[in-house]
């Protein structure tokens, strides 16, 4: 019932330090950073969209940004090809720390 | 004769006409109570005229005027062979008319409007609308002809009627409109239809996908980095955690943890609820919910403050409590012989007292009946446990502050999360937790969250707490320190899990007839306590268990 996520993989190539700083801020506020320039993200549809429009207004006409949606088969497969990383279905509703 | 002062009525925003056009109630909702929930729609459109201004499509203009009580932001104004165009940019899809494409009646007044402005900058000048519908790549043009000078006059009369007035309009007729809409899980239209009986669609208000994170471990500090939470743990304990901010909804703080206040301004700002515990599992308060909501609160006030509205709710709300409890009896011993002659007098004397709930003359009774019900109640609990339940673990009557059993400190601790829960919704729906209707103001607690929680002591506390008991589920040394009868840190997690996941368990609500999970119930449950006061009386306090 909960609003449906979907697994985005998102990677970036920023042509200034100072745009680069402030677009790495944005997507750790988001998900997980993978990779130099790549992270991953559970976003809902209202996230996915908040998440392009904060981005564009970070980044410049010359930044190249590439957003790719994982379907469910697209994430069995990540994780059937690289089976040391999790990643979750649905992760828990809470964390105990 | 002295001049009269002039009263200036502060200008509409163009864009609440569009709002206008399409509901007055969410018109109503965004301009005067001023509720915005923002959808993947509105970030879409955002991102459609930051693209614009990249590409130097745009060039915005801010025009106002008094006379015509309006102020916005046209996308663009240009010149053409002596003619202003006023262009605006909508993402969707163009309406079709009979000859050809159309704009939508609210895009139309929306163009309207900035076009009847810039007119006025520019007297004299000819003015032309044009809205570029870019999913469909149209653009339509219509002229500002006598006909739309007159909707929009007539438009802003009808906004400034409904601002002044202090009534909530009905939902639309409309309920095609409903499902589109991004403050359908506010305004709760489906809910408002139910006494008309018809076969409706249904509009869930969705869950919070986010985390609740709780940090118990004593001397963690929780910092911030750009836009992640980090939750370092005392030296030597492992590793910091790092979250991502949006994926939190709660940042709960269990005894000594420190919570920086970088954490604090960022959690306000993201709309992340922040609330502390004691170590021993007492709730102290929480911030979040953000400001304003005034016209909420007057109205809330206004209710209260009249007795007969006060002892309405406080009858239903004992009444409901006692019929929880009296259910989960029926229901956990179902079956049971043995339970069921033990507890007979439990049963009975509860039956017979839920009649007295519903006539209670005054407010000073329904306390006494209330503690009546809860004693029969609680003396009837303990043989809900099954036999091989380890003895330590038994439960004889209801004690706490502090508890003097570990039934009773596991019990004490849940009803703590419970209080939680309920008072990060009275603030999330913009009520104000200090003035209920049942228990009394008072400094330490808010009344109202003490009202709220009465309903939800049973399902989300006793009822998985005994079941959890019957799975033999605790362990009397691990999960407690020995000494003060308090949870320890092993416990105080197995708990909040307890809590946790019997918040997410969904359950059709026997009134509203569609599935819902208890942590969305809650919020739900303050939703109609509202609208108590706001026209539709009659649903609070209505869920019963099966």
């Amino acid at each position: 019932m909960a609003e449906p996520r979907r697994w985005y993989l998102i990677t970036y190539d920023i042509r200034d330090p100072k745009r680069w700083r402030k677009v790495y801020a944005l997507l750790k506020g988001y998900g997980e950073w993978l990779q130099l320039s790549v992270f991953r993200c559970l976003l809902t549809d209202r996230d996915r969209e908040q998440l392009r429009w904060e981005l564009a207004r970070r980044m410049d006409p010359v930044d190249t940004l590439l957003v790719i949606g994982l379907c469910g088969g697209c994430v069995e497969r990540v994780r059937a090809i690289n089976p040391g990383e999790d990643w979750p279905e649905e992760p828990p509703p809470f964390r105990v720390l | 004769m002295s001049p009269r002062p002039v009263v200036v009525e502060p200008t509409l925003r163009v864009h609440s006409l569009h709002a206008l056009a399409y509901c007055e109630r969410l018109f109503y909702l965004e301009e005067v109570e001023e509720v915005r929930v923002a959808d993947a729609a509105i970030f879409a459109g955002r991102r459609l005229h930051a693209r614009l201004e990249q590409e130097g499509e745009r060039v915005e203009v801010e025009v106002s005027s008094e006379v015509l009580g309006l102020h916005g932001k046209v996308d663009a104004v240009r010149e053409r062979a002596g003619t202003l165009v006023v262009h605006e940019h909508k993402r969707g899809r163009h309406a079709s008319g009979e000859g050809g494409p159309e704009a939508w009646p609210g895009d139309r007044l929306q163009v309207g409007a900035y076009a009847l402005l810039v007119e006025e900058c520019f007297p004299g000048t000819e003015v032309e609308c044009r809205v570029r519908y870019h999913q469909t790549d149209t653009t339509v043009c219509f002229p500002l002809d006598e006909r739309l000078r007159q909707d929009v006059v007539a438009a802003v009369a009808r906004a400034r009627l409904l601002r002044a007035s202090g009534m909530r309009p009905p939902v639309t007729t409309e309920e095609r409109k409903c499902a589109r809409c991004s403050l359908a899980p506010v305004c709760l239209p489906e809910e408002e239809r139910i006494g008309s009986g018809a076969e409706r669609p249904r509009l869930f208000p969705e869950d919070d996908v986010r985390q609740v994170l709780h940090v118990t471990t004593a001397g963690s500090r929780v910092g911030r980095a750009s836009d992640e939470l980090v939750v370092t743990p005392p030296e030597g304990e492992g590793e910091p955690v790092r979250l991502p901010v949006r994926t939190v909804s709660a940042l709960v703080s269990h005894g000594a943890v420190q919570v920086s206040s970088q954490v604090l301004a960022l959690c306000v700002e993201r709309d992340v609820g922040v609330h502390w515990f004691t170590s021993g599992g007492r709730y102290l308060g929480g911030l979040g919910g953000g400001g304003g909501n005034v016209q909420r609160r007057l109205r809330q006030f206004e209710a209260l403050r009249q007795e007969a509205v006060c002892l309405g709710l406080a009858r239903r709300l004992v009444a409901a409590k006692l019929e929880g409890q009296l259910r989960f009896l029926l229901r956990a011993s179902r079956g049971d012989v043995a339970a069921r002659e033990v507890m007979g007098s439990a049963v009975r004397d509860l039956s017979a007292l839920l009649p007295g709930c519903a006539e209670a003359a005054s407010l000073d009774v329904l306390p006494g009946l209330e503690g009546a019900g809860a004693a029969r109640y609680f003396g009837a609990l303990p043989y809900l446990l099954g036999d091989d339940v380890d003895p330590r673990l038994r439960f004889d009557g209801r004690n706490r502050r502090p508890p003097r059993d570990r039934f009773n400190a596991v019990l004490g601790f849940l009803y703590g999360l419970v209080h939680r829960e309920v008072e990060a919704a009275i603030r999330s729906v913009g009520l104000d937790v200090a003035f209920g209707c049942f228990h009394q103001p008072r400094n330490s607690a808010g009344p109202l969250g003490l009202d709220v929680m009465e309903q939800f002591r049973v399902p989300l506390a006793d009822m998985p707490l005994v079941a959890s008991l019957n799975r033999r589920a605790w362990d009397a040394e691990a999960d407690f320190e020995v000494t003060s009868d308090r949870l320890s840190k092993v416990g105080r997690a197995k708990a909040i899990e307890l809590y946790e996941r019997r918040k997410r368990e969904t359950w059709k609500h026997n009134v509203l007839g569609y599935s819902l999970s208890y942590a969305r119930l809650v919020e739900l449950e303050v939703r109609l306590l509202e609208k108590e006061w706001t026209g539709t009386p009659g649903l609070f306090a209505t869920f019963r268990l099966r």
